[in-house]
């Protein structure tokens, strides 16, 4: 007699596990880069991990003499190429007559260039260096290739994001509503601005063994907007994006066990892009649908906000 | 120099006593050189063409831009050591009025401030924080999304919010821009309360006419300061035409001549 968890592929329990945690992460961390309108900070950060991915590959090859695709080893590169991109882009912006758009979008075409250019040298490496298979799938994901000790890092460093993003909650959303008024009351904007972009790192370091550093900014992005359509509250909307996203990552992981040849991290890409599309028509009052009906009655009621001089 | 000496006869420290004060913005010079002394319970408009670093003086004053040189002191003390004491009411149009929160919980970030680090708002937060809706009559809104908001309540529930801070001196930009005729009344009547109560503020002001309406003293401001002084000894045509360079906005009536 067993019961039915029994059944189940362990491997594919740790997949799951995996995929769940990261969609809920990069959920709820994504909610604030979403209303920083900081969605191409995310990107580049993302892009950027592949060079850092490759570069800690290499360098534990060429230090240790063995090679090691586990996250413990790739994570801190993606971290540092992820931040370095960022600084570099914030340095050039700051230095030149580059906008901030302009000088990310440079540093996401170096980085990522620099990672593929990386990619393919380790690959044509002669003796290979072993272990280098398996590296290319950091560009659109392999959940598939997930440990137990992949598992704790994505626990930990997610644990750890949200952790703090429930510490300093009131401090974070005054910051990020109105930062002169929290810069009036003492808070330290620099600091912050630098948390801020420290969690969107670990939320894009996290995700990119699942969905790869090219569709990541989906999953940041997508249940954050996904949940802003149903909510006019931030914690709510923190709870909903994680909910959507670790609904995306379990339904990812399930799917593409059950179907042969189905990619877990597109898969949890478009799930997630499903609920968005669904909550974009279907959401009370800011949905389409919701909107659509409330422009046709308005000859006959006033809306809701009238009154007042803009 | 507006002062008042306390009952006493000793003279007790300036609300706001800036000096020297400069800032940039790239090379270009937002704010030059300013001298600003203001007592407690002044109420004071700073006026000025565009560009004059009107909110530049407020925003250095609270260390929310950096100064390049200068001295800022509030409540003879250092701007950093006084923040309890000191409100401040950004720009309405500075903000995001499509974020995602309540009215209330504008409100009460207020108080945050007051509760420091990692503390979250409580009960008796939320109730400071509803009685200034009462006062500012917003009560009836507390749970309203903040994007369902006309501009004259947007500018309300700042106010609410400054309110809530229970400072000493209040730093308000353009409180009066884009308002109905009941918010300018409610405004106008919040600062008059304040200043009775011995409570500074320091506030821009871009509708000339009724700067002697609502204020006691002008800061005239184009870069440099180019005075400061009650109403009635700074705010004359020959001042003002000085200020904007001969072309006054004319909507301005009864200007004492020079």
């Amino acid at each position: 007699m067993s019961a039915p968890w029994v059944e189940l592929d362990p491997t594919l329990v740790v997949v799951a596990a995996g995929t769940t945690a990261v969609g809920a992460v990069s959920g709820a961390l994504g909610c604030f880069a979403y209303l920083r309108r900081q969605g191409l900070v995310g990107d580049v950060v993302s892009h950027s991990a592949l060079l850092g991915v490759v570069g800690a590959f290499v360098l534990a090859h060429a230090l240790t003499g063995s090679a090691s695709r586990s996250l413990a080893v790739l994570v801190p590169g993606a971290l540092i190429a992820g931040t370095a991109s960022l600084a570099l882009a914030r340095s050039v912006s700051n230095r030149t007559r580059l906008n901030d758009d302009a000088s990310l979008g440079v540093m996401l075409s170096i980085f990522f260039g620099g990672g593929l250019f990386l990619l393919r040298w380790v690959q044509r490496q002669s003796p290979p260096i072993p272990g280098h298979t398996g590296l290319e799938d950091y560009i659109f994901g392999m959940a598939a290739a997930m440990t137990r000790a992949d598992l704790w890092m994505v626990f930990s460093l997610g644990g750890g994001a949200l952790l703090l993003l429930l510490l300093l909650w009131k401090e974070l959303k005054v910051f990020t509503f109105d930062p002169d008024f929290s810069r009036s009351l003492g808070l330290p904007s620099y600091r912050l601005d630098l948390l801020m972009m420290a969690l969107l790192v670990a939320g894009v370091v996290i995700g990119i063994q699942t969905v790869g550093v090219i569709l990541m900014i989906a999953l940041l992005v997508t249940p954050a907007a996904a949940a802003r359509q149903w909510t006019s509250r931030l914690s709510t909307m923190v709870l909903l994006a994680a909910s959507f996203g670790a609904a995306a990552g379990a339904g990812g992981a399930l799917l593409s066990a059950s179907e042969a040849g189905l990619p877990t991290g597109p898969v949890v890409v478009l799930l997630a892009t499903a609920i968005f599309a669904l909550s974009l028509l279907l959401a009370p009052r800011r949905g389409l649908i919701a909107r659509a009906r409330a422009r046709r009655t308005l000859g006959s009621t006033p809306p809701p906000a009238a009154g007042g001089a803009a | 120099m507006i002062q008042r000496r306390s009952r006493e006869g000793s003279t007790e420290p300036l609300a706001l006593e800036v000096e020297g004060l400069t800032v940039t913005y790239g090379k270009e010079p937002a704010l030059w050189n300013a001298d600003v002394r203001l007592g407690r319970g002044s109420l004071a408009a700073v006026v000025g063409p565009n560009g004059a670093g009107k909110s530049t003086l407020l925003k250095a004053a609270l260390g929310v831009v950096p100064r390049v040189s200068g001295r800022v002191r509030v409540l003879g003390e250092d701007p950093a050591r006084r923040r309890r004491l000191v409100a401040y009411v950004p720009q309405r149009t500075s903000v995001d009025w499509d974020f995602p929160t309540t009215v209330l919980d504008v409100v009460m970030m207020g108080t945050y401030g007051r509760l420091g680090w990692f503390r979250r708002p409580g009960r008796e937060e939320r109730a400071m924080a509803l009685g200034a809706l009462e006062q500012m009559e917003l009560a009836d809104l507390a749970d309203r999304q903040i994007s369902e908001l006309s501009g004259g309540q947007q500018q309300r529930v700042f106010l609410a919010r400054a309110l809530v801070q229970d400072a000493e001196v209040y730093f308000m930009d353009e409180p009066f821009a884009g308002v109905d005729a009941v918010t300018e009344q409610s405004v106008a009547s919040l600062m008059g309360h304040l200043a009775q109560r011995g409570k500074t503020i320091l506030s821009v002001h871009h509708d000339l006419a009724t700067v002697p309406r609502y204020f006691e003293h002008a800061v005239l401001l184009n870069r440099v300061v180019q005075a400061v002084g009650t109403v009635k000894e700074v705010f004359h045509r020959g001042n003002l035409d000085r200020l904007y360079g001969g072309r006054v906005p004319a909507d301005v009536p009864e200007l004492a001549s020079t």
